[in-house]
């Protein structure tokens, strides 16, 4: 039964229901809003029920057990977009809190061929450091935050590079100015293929020569950048405008000092606004701001940079143009079907993209393309790599023809029938005829143990690695990282071995 | 002639001064274990202030080195495997009993005079220290006739450089006994284990591991694992509250380029003691008693870790590894809650030191 009093006011309800009669109606009665008038609705409403009084059973419902989830903990915000990208992408090259090393020898001319440094950590030039930077020759994985300040393993491949280097910029004896050493690099995973290719880098800075880098290959086939097809080609190939205005933008900052030291010495159609006077730094800029005539800045580009000779009437502080290292690193991914599709939504293959198909042509003609001599080094990658047949069997068959297996001997591998190798990457392994010289394969392995002691003392010496470094714990390590696998040996060095001291007794 | 020889035979001259029950200790004395050596040193003390003892020894009392009553057959056995197996001279030879129950050097010093003059360097130098006053022990106090100590014989002499000699010994056999361990040190458990059997990681940083980890992925709880040691290991050296000082008392700056040492440092300076337990029954009415309940090192880590993680939960970093090595830093810094949890519980638990008493004794 409803309560006669009423629930607002606490006044005393009317006890007798009042004829509905007697009550005006309500649009012409106004409407007094101060003073609480009590309604019949009030008496008519159903009785309110008392909380708890009566529980309706549901009879339709499960009688099973039902927890309560745990509460997740209110954070005051998510990390702004990107945040989480910037950190996994960050590279830190420096740990103030690690040791200086005494006496660490920096990377020059001079050291780089030294044979008898073989083994030691020579540091990289800090002024260097922000051209490295530049062309992305660090990768976010590779341990270099925990050290003073970036260094490198001089093992016997980098040796060998380094007097390359010597001999293609015409210094030292037997000189081969002009020549273009062509390099495919494999490894196991962790073998240093990424910083073989940082040394190379390195080592063209400080030879002055120009340096020209795909850090990441992926980048190009998986479809993040915008792409356009070209008029006229068949078959179509795409042009990917923002990925080359990157590179662009890569050389100019690594590069600066050599490229706005030459001027410009060809004539280039496609560039209306190019003066004659200008550099090829002024030249590559005018690809940062409209990505629309990047590509045709690029080939000027290119162009300029491999001329041996001025074009008739620009002979004018024309400069011999210096070698070129050209470095792409996570080579399987261009040797698939790229995540770009044709107008008929076929898949494109990626060496139909004119940016890939230039730097691979590389590798079939680089001797005549880089006139004035450099080195072309392209590296396969062992994370986030495709799994390629072709690629497998090509380079197999790479390294056969180099131990001396005739391309017409049954030894020679192939692909397996029905295997759907593809065509075009096999055509691009295959031997080269003419003058141009075939490319190489170079695998690189462990480190000798007498490398991986002077490694590992890079670390002792640096004050994370507390053992004592002797020939036996050495040799123990050596064959823990499968016969001197740098990676793994970091991650040997790394690894925090200490025991930590006995816990105090607490009192 | 081996030193040990020499001193076998010391202790036989020293044993002519000696009561018979001091004898037979004195004589094993250099032959046993270092740890049960220094049952021989008060006998020696004895010995120095005592001469005037010896005169009321009759020839009845006095024993010769060649009169030790026969030991059991076990003692003998165990004896002669001693003397063949272990105890070589120094050319390799068993020592044989002629060596060890000769005539003693003092006794042959007591004839020959003009033995004392060529006597070995070391006996002459502990003579000449003896003469000249400076020697390494007192005996002064204990002496009940100072003025007698100018008149001691020759006998007496050559007895006293020896006694030196072995106290001399005894003083090297305790300094190699750490301070206060009346024993050898025991071995641990941990040090009996083999090198076979060995730890891939400190068994703090295994527990801290194992509890980061969530839904069984140890790999993944590994990592970031490494992620927060590199975390302490890059980040600045820790701006140390003296309130609040990390325990183990190493410098701040060198902190980093320990993690694991830094990692235990922190875990074991805001570990609690003890737990509270809600004891009901105790104090009647139904009502629960607070009653702390000591922990192991290992609980007590887990309590710690468990308030860190806890702790670390309500940071705003995006990686949970960030979020855990930021609230470490915090914790090495006394900034975090965890210190103050911590304290609450240590003033709960000294509350209630009161009601241990009542609780019901456990097995």
């Amino acid at each position: 039964m409803a309560s006669s009093w009423c629930w607002s006011c606490l006044s005393r309800l009317r006890a007798t229901p009042t004829p509905r009669a007697i009550l005006p109606p309500q649009s012409i009665t106004p409407r007094i809003t101060t003073a609480s008038f009590h309604s019949s609705a009030v008496q008519y409403a159903n009785p309110t029920k008392k909380k708890g009084s009566l529980v309706a059973v549901k009879y339709r419902q499960g009688q099973t057990l039902r927890r309560k989830k745990k509460k997740t903990t209110e954070r005051a915000r998510p990390p702004a977009v990107g945040e989480r990208k910037a950190l996994r992408k960050r590279i830190v090259l420096s740990n103030p809190n690690a040791l200086e090393i005494e006496g660490m020898q920096d990377l020059s001319s001079e050291t780089m061929v030294d044979a008898r440094l073989r083994g030691s950590v020579l540091g990289l030039p800090v002024p260097m450091l922000d051209q490295l930077r530049a062309v992305q020759a660090f990768k976010p994985k590779q341990g270099w935050s925990i050290f003073r300040r970036p260094g490198t393993v001089l093992r016997r491949d980098t040796l060998e590079m380094a007097r390359l280097f010597e001999k293609i910029s015409g210094e030292g004896d037997g000189a081969e100015k002009g020549k273009v050493v062509k390099k495919i690099i494999t490894g196991l995973k962790g073998s240093g293929k990424s910083v073989h290719l940082l040394q190379a880098m390195a080592m063209g800075f400080l030879k002055k020569w120009v340096v020209v880098t795909v850090p990441d290959a992926r980048d190009l086939v998986s479809g993040d950048t915008s792409y356009s097809p070209i008029e006229g080609t068949n078959p179509t190939q795409y042009v990917q405008p923002n990925a080359v205005s990157a590179l662009l933008m890569r050389t100019v900052e690594a590069n600066r000092q050599v490229l706005s030291s030459l001027k410009v010495s060809q004539k280039h159609s496609a560039l209306p606004s190019l003066k004659p006077s200008s550099t090829l730094e002024d030249l590559a800029k005018l690809g940062f701001q409209d990505a629309a005539v990047a590509w045709p800045v690029f080939q000027a580009l290119w162009t300029e940079l491999t001329a041996t000779a001025a074009a008739p009437g620009m002979e004018k502080d024309f400069k011999p143009r210096p070698p070129m290292l050209v470095t792409v690193d996570g080579i399987g991914h261009w040797m698939k079907e790229s995540a770009y599709r044709a107008s008929d939504y076929t898949p494109v293959h990626a060496h139909d993209l004119v940016f890939v198909k230039h730097f691979l042509s590389l590798l079939l003609n680089g001797q005549a393309s880089l006139k004035n001599g450099g080195m072309v080094l392209y590296a396969t990658s062992t994370s986030n790599n495709p799994s390629i047949y072709t690629l497998d069997v090509a380079l197999d068959q790479l390294a056969a023809r180099q131990t001396g297996v005739s391309p017409s001997s049954p030894e020679y591998p192939a692909p397996e029938a029905y295997s759907g190798a593809d065509a075009r990457v096999l055509e691009l392994f295959k031997p080269t005829t003419g003058k141009e010289p075939q490319f190489e394969l170079q695998t690189l392995g462990g480190l000798t143990r007498d490398e991986a002691r002077g490694y590992l003392e890079y670390f002792a010496r640096s004050g994370l690695l507390r053992e004592e470094v002797n020939e036996s714990w050495v040799g123990e390590k050596w064959s823990l990282s499968g016969g001197g696998i740098i990676g793994e040996l970091e991650k040997l060095g790394r690894h925090v071995r200490t025991t930590a001291q006995p816990a105090p007794v607490l009192n | 002639m081996s030193p040990r020889l020499s001193l076998f035979t010391a202790n036989k001259a020293a044993s002519a001064l000696r009561q018979p029950s001091a004898v037979a200790r004195a004589q094993r004395s250099v032959a046993l274990p270092l740890r049960f050596r220094e049952q021989s040193a008060p006998a020696q003390k004895r010995w120095n202030s005592s001469q005037n003892n010896k005169k009321g020894l009759s020839p009845d009392e006095q024993r010769f080195p060649t009169q030790d009553p026969l030991p059991h057959v076990g003692e003998e056995a165990a004896e002669m495997d001693r003397i063949m197996s272990k105890e070589k001279s120094c050319d390799g030879q068993p020592s044989s009993p002629e060596l060890e129950q000769g005539s003693p050097v003092a006794e042959i010093l007591q004839r020959d005079k003009e033995g004392l003059k060529h006597m070995p360097k070391v006996m002459q130098d502990q003579l000449k220290r003896r003469a000249g006053g400076s020697r390494s022990f007192s005996t002064s106090a204990r002496s009940p006739q100072p003025d007698l100590q100018n008149s001691e014989s020759q006998e007496d002499i050559s007895a006293a450089v020896l006694a030196d000699m072995i106290q001399q010994v005894n003083e090297q056999a305790a300094a190699r006994l750490p301070e206060g361990l009346k024993f050898d040190v025991p071995v641990m458990p941990a040090q009996k284990k083999t090198l076979n059997f060995r730890k891939r990681y400190d068994s703090m940083q295994e527990q801290f591991t194992k509890m980061l980890m969530h839904d069984g992925k140890l790999a993944r709880a590994q990592k970031n694992m490494s992620i927060i040691l590199d975390h302490l290991r890059t980040s600045s050296p820790p701006n140390i509250n003296p309130r609040r000082p990390l325990m183990g008392g190493t410098p701040a700056p060198q902190l980093p380029l320990d993690p694991v040492l830094y990692l235990t440092c922190i875990i074991d300076s805001v570990a609690p003691l003890f737990r509270i337990r809600q004891q009901k029954g105790i104090a009647g009415g139904g009502t629960a008693v607070q009653v702390p309940y000591p922990l192991n090192l290992r609980q007590r880590r887990r309590a710690a870790i468990k308030w860190i993680l806890d702790a670390s939960e309500k940071r705003r970093d995006a990686q949970l590894a960030h979020r855990v090595a930021n609230e470490l830093v915090a914790v090495a810094e006394g900034r975090s809650g965890v210190w103050d949890r911590r304290d609450q519980q240590h003033k709960i638990g000294i509350s209630g030191r009161a009601n241990l008493g009542l609780a019901p004794r456990r097995r």
